[in-house]
């Protein structure tokens, strides 16, 4: 158990490849700070190649760093071997020792280092229960479903009393189904050791399901710190407000227009203008063009006396629980999802509402949050 | 424009039957879904229908014609293939095309550019038409097989989980973009798929397959609503419905059911009752979607049970709850704002209007409560 | 840093072992070719300095035909070898990769195994075999017994490439309205292209090499290069400079084709046949 430290920590490849004279990125992780409480679950979010694997390795050791310093608990670990910095790894792809017992597999580690027989019972007793391996301990890697190994590989982590889990896409390998539960089972397993765990992932449903708080990257760089409702509801920029959410986020370009009704947001690709929420008024002015973004559950149809946008149905879709709408909007679609009953017709003519407070917009050029006065 | 007949379809590979004994019509110009999960028989079955595989017993009709010994290629059939099925040496051009310069199908040149343009402009990829397959991204891919399917006029459509493979962000916009897509292409459709989300939103109507059987066909709303059995009430939906037994208790011709170690019974309502009394049923399982619970985190009245926090997951526009009721695990869909904590105390009742009532011996869906309305809702 | 010198003192280490490596391998050549250019007179008594003469390469190549018969010969049998495994092997290999038969992989191993046996021990029946139904000493006997070499090469080879291109994009151009002879010239051929040529000129090379079969199985008739090498050792001496010249000349052919195609060579046999 300890706390996390990442201080202006920065990576750079070195091009070796002479013939490709422009590497991707040479930075792979760009001036990442970080700090986390004792015992937090920290999910480290991003698309492929947005330094967030990286962050990862250089944490666990397996990655010089190029700048920046590392502490765990109190021990600064930039120059510690792996072995000492007292952590536990799971990673992607599982791992395991394939001629060992899942015992053995489990145990390996307390072998290396010369625990007792006794003891390794001892605490395999202790740990298997907790990811309900206990059936398992004396099959075969191969005899195991991905799920299983996925346990298995986690105990094995866990079964050296780590001050830090680190957790590499843990599950980008099983299906849906499975992932829910493991989803369930690591949570519970977090509450009962109560260790300080990193996990890295693209998927931002189980960083949201999981995580305390989460890290968004993107090209090497920190976008976001924050709890899950946070950057939920409060995105600092368009990149975390799109990969955030799903159905995502409808993310559109909009003209301010003054008329005698109001000033109103112009949707540029289609006929759908928006009252400027009074908050935004002083941050506007006629013309300006802004991006404007509103979650699919923030819109509304509204009824005959609605003084919503007119908007014809492009898409009309009932998914059983909810329902989905969606309006042409150039190459794209305004989405709105929706508990309510009615059903519609493509090409159905509607009046279309937005929650105003919860509107977000968004610079055009750097696409950084424009926050209300 | 056809209408496609399977008459006790069976197709087995080595020992393990793929296909069993299908009978199945698809009607002209309809969209028809295919659903179940892997390895369910899902792709045999359009592959039994495109002519690539041969069917050990049974008949395949289109347009009420035996073509059980036409070859693929006179079918008249363009399929969609789950792994795209590009040819990796000719560009997307070229691929698009490939219908057209075969020797059935062939158009002259000046024909091809222009239908070659039409489709990729629609598909959006008229810009990547020098490229190879493996130069562009996987939904240009998606999209490039499905214009190759387009760019003719076939009897049949198949498309096998055409944008299972695409992330679950841009599967949401091209599911809307087929939909409104329907709309121009009134050929005979089957599209198969794991996604329930898919077979709700696009099916005229479903088909859902098991271990290489029929189990149900209906609207997308009558296997979401009516599910023919518990294995299709768990297809559908996310997260998983919840299916538990109840214990059946007369009280003076009141039908209850005592659920999850309770005392006291919930009432069932009477529509539902009668149908369990006049079917005979003893043994009941009540299935109950993440909505159809009501939670409080205060006693409000005796029906509430005791239970408590297992799991809080907030996914953005909600928080997924798996909720502890004496040992049994709920899964209860509550707003994203909700404040929690693991193995706090909290009380959940069951909407039993929204029940839906299993034969627990065979699994089998019985009733639910004002289902003929439900199902008439326009 | 610590480090960087570590890393510096390994690249030195390996570069130096290469190097070693490089002149063990290469110097044996280079010793051939000096050859080519001595006297026999001068072949023992120098080693580096000495009259560079043509005159091996004159009694070997003009004066008198046996060397170039040979050497046409070697073209045609080596060609022919590889022409008819390709006939045979392309849909054998097809056949491997898609179809489920029994016994498929037994067979696929006999096939294999043809390149396990020694060839010193099935000539002799071999021999046997030919004299009596006429094969000894024919083109196309050669031909028929370098089919132990070349097509088991061939089909491993193009096996693996068939197993790598998926079943689904024969049958999206069997939909596209092709027949399979269509679907095969159009789309399969020139996808495994690659392993194609590289494994052909590959059995090329082998064919060429061979040694054992040609000078059991061929008289005076049909001699390849590799037999007629051995007619410069004369009953006196041997002519280490002409013998010298013979190889080189027939090393020529497998050179220069190994360098046209040589990018196509590694990544021809690196694809399929790995998985194979």
């Amino acid at each position: 158990m300890a706390k996390l430290i990442l201080k202006n920590v920065f990576k750079r490849y070195e091009n070796k490849d002479k013939k490709k004279k422009k590497a991707v990125n040479p930075l792979a992780v760009n001036n990442f700070s970080l700090e986390t409480e004792d015992g937090e679950f920290i999910g480290i979010l991003g698309p492929s190649g947005c330094g967030k694997t990286t962050s990862l390795r250089m944490i666990a050791g397996l990655e010089d760093i190029t700048d920046g310093e590392i502490y765990i608990g109190d021990m600064k670990v930039n120059d510690v071997d792996p072995k000492d910095r007292g952590i536990g790894l799971a990673f992607e792809d599982y791992a395991l020792y394939p001629p060992l017992s899942v015992y053995d597999n489990i145990a390996f580690n307390l072998k290396a280092k010369n625990v007792s027989a006794d003891d390794i019972k001892k605490e395999i007793d202790r740990i298997a229960p907790m990811l309900k391996v206990e059936e398992l301990l004396e099959m075969r890697p191969a005899k195991l479903s991905g799920g299983q190994k996925q346990r298995v590989n986690l105990a094995r982590a866990i079964i050296r009393k780590p001050k830090l889990l680190l957790l590499d896409e843990p599950m980008s390998h099983l299906d849906g189904k499975m992932r829910q539960v493991l989803r369930i089972e690591l949570q519970r397993l977090h509450k009962e050791i109560k260790c300080t765990t990193i996990i890295v992932t693209h998927d931002q449903l189980e960083a949201m399901s999981l995580a305390d708080r989460i890290a968004i990257m993107k090209d090497g760089e920190l976008q976001q710190f924050g709890t899950p409702l946070e950057v939920y509801d409060n995105p600092v920029n368009e990149f975390v407000a799109g990969f955030i959410g799903e159905p995502p986020m409808n993310i559109n370009t909009v003209k301010v227009e003054k008329t005698d009704k109001g000033t109103f947001f112009k949707f540029v690709d289609a006929d759908i203008a928006i009252p400027v929420p009074d908050r935004y008024l002083p941050v506007v002015s006629e013309g300006m063009k802004v991006r404007l973004g509103v979650r699919p559950t923030d819109l509304m149809i509204g009824d005959e006396n609605s003084k919503g946008s007119d908007a014809k149905i492009s898409v009309f879709e009932n998914l059983g629980e909810e329902r989905k709408i969606s309006f042409r909007v150039g190459t794209e679609f305004l989405t709105l999802v929706t508990p309510d009953e009615k059903r519609y017709k493509q090409g159905d003519p509607v009046k279309l509402e937005v929650k105003a407070d919860k509107t977000h917009l968004f610079d055009v050029e750097t696409g950084e949050v424009i926050r209300a006065k | 424009m056809a209408k496609i007949d399977l008459v006790n379809v069976t197709k087995r590979f080595n020992k393990t039957v793929a296909l069993d004994g299908i009978d199945l019509t698809i009607h002209d110009k309809e969209f028809f879904v295919l659903f179940g999960p892997a390895g369910a028989g899902k792709t045999t079955l359009l592959k039994v229908i495109a002519g690539v595989e041969f069917p050990e017993v049974g008949e395949v009709r289109i347009s009420d014609e035996n073509v059980n010994l036409v070859e693929p290629a006179k079918r008249n059939i363009s399929m969609v293939f789950e792994n795209y099925a590009l040819y990796p040496h000719m560009n997307i051009f070229d691929n698009i095309a490939s219908p057209m310069r075969s020797p059935l199908y062939k158009k002259d040149e000046a024909t091809i550019k222009r239908e070659v343009h039409k489709v990729a402009s629609m598909m959006k990829i008229d810009h990547l038409l020098e490229r190879l397959p493996s130069q562009v991204s996987n939904g240009q891919r998606q999209r490039t097989a499905l214009g190759r399917a387009l760019v003719r006029d076939p009897n049949v459509f198949l498309m096998d989980e055409p944008i299972a493979h695409l992330d679950a962000k841009l599967r949401h916009v091209m599911r809307a973009e087929l939909k409104e897509m329907q709309h121009e292409f009134s050929t005979t459709t089957i599209y198969v798929t794991h996604d329930y989300l898919e077979a709700l939103s696009l099916g005229d109507r479903v088909g859902i397959i098991n271990e290489g059987k029929i189990v149900q066909i209906g609207t997308g709303e009558e296997v979401y609503l009516t599910p023919a059995n518990e294995f299709v009430a768990r297809l559908m939906g996310d997260p998983e419905i919840n299916i538990f037994e109840i214990d059946l208790v007369d009280e003076d011709g009141v039908l209850g059911g005592v659920m999850l170690g309770q005392k006291k019974p919930h009432l069932i309502p009477e529509d539902v009752a009668k149908v369990i009394n006049d079917g005979g049923y003893t043994k009941i399982r009540i299935g109950l979607r993440g909505n159809d619970f009501n939670y409080s985190f205060t006693k409000v009245s005796p029906e509430y049970m005791d239970a408590t926090v297992y799991s809080v997951e907030p996914i953005g526009n909600k928080t997924i709850l798996v909720v502890d009721v004496n040992g049994e695990k709920l899964r209860v869909i509550a707003p994203n704002d909700i404040k929690v904590e693991l193995d706090q105390p909290i009380y959940v009742n069951v909407k039993m209007d929204k029940a839906m009532f299993f034969n627990a011996e065979d699994g089998n869906f019985i009733i639910r409560h004002n289902q003929k309305q439900l199902l008439e809702v326009d | 840093m610590n480090h960087k010198s570590k890393e510096m003192l390994k690249s030195i280490g390996f570069t130096g072992l290469l190097t070693i490596y490089a002149i063990f391998a290469i110097f044996p050549l280079f010793w051939l070719i000096l050859l080519t250019f001595k006297s026999d007179a001068q072949m023992f008594n120098t080693t580096f300095v000495f009259t560079p003469t043509l005159e091996n390469y004159r009694i070997v190549i003009l004066q008198g035909t046996d060397y170039v018969k040979a050497f046409i010969n070697n073209i045609i049998v080596s060609g022919g070898a590889v022409l008819l495994s390709l006939l045979v092997g392309v849909p054998g290999a097809y056949a491997l990769a898609r179809y489920n038969f029994s016994k498929k992989e037994d067979l696929a191993f006999t096939i294999l195994s043809f390149r396990f046996a020694p060839e010193i021990l099935v000539i002799l029946p071999l021999f046997m075999i030919y004299q009596k139904i006429g094969l000894y000493d024919t083109y196309f006997g050669l031909i028929w017994v370098y089919q132990l070499i070349t097509l088991p090469l061939l089909i491993w080879v193009l096996r693996g490439y068939f197993e790598d291109i998926s079943v689904e994009v024969e049958q999206a151009a069997n939909l596209d309205g092709y027949s399979w002879y269509q679907v095969f010239f159009k789309i399969l051929l020139p996808l495994i292209k690659p392993g194609l040529v590289a494994s052909a000129l590959l059995a090329f090379i082998f064919a060429w090499n061979n040694f054992t079969f040609p000078l059991l199985l061929s008289g005076f008739q049909i001699e390849t290069v590799t037999v007629a090498a051995l007619r410069y050792i004369g009953s006196d001496t041997v002519h280490y400079g002409q013998m010298a010249v013979a190889a080189a000349v027939a090393a020529l052919p497998e050179v220069v084709l190994a360098l046209i195609i040589q990018k196509h060579l590694v990544r021809g046999l690196s694809f399929g046949a790995v998985k194979g």
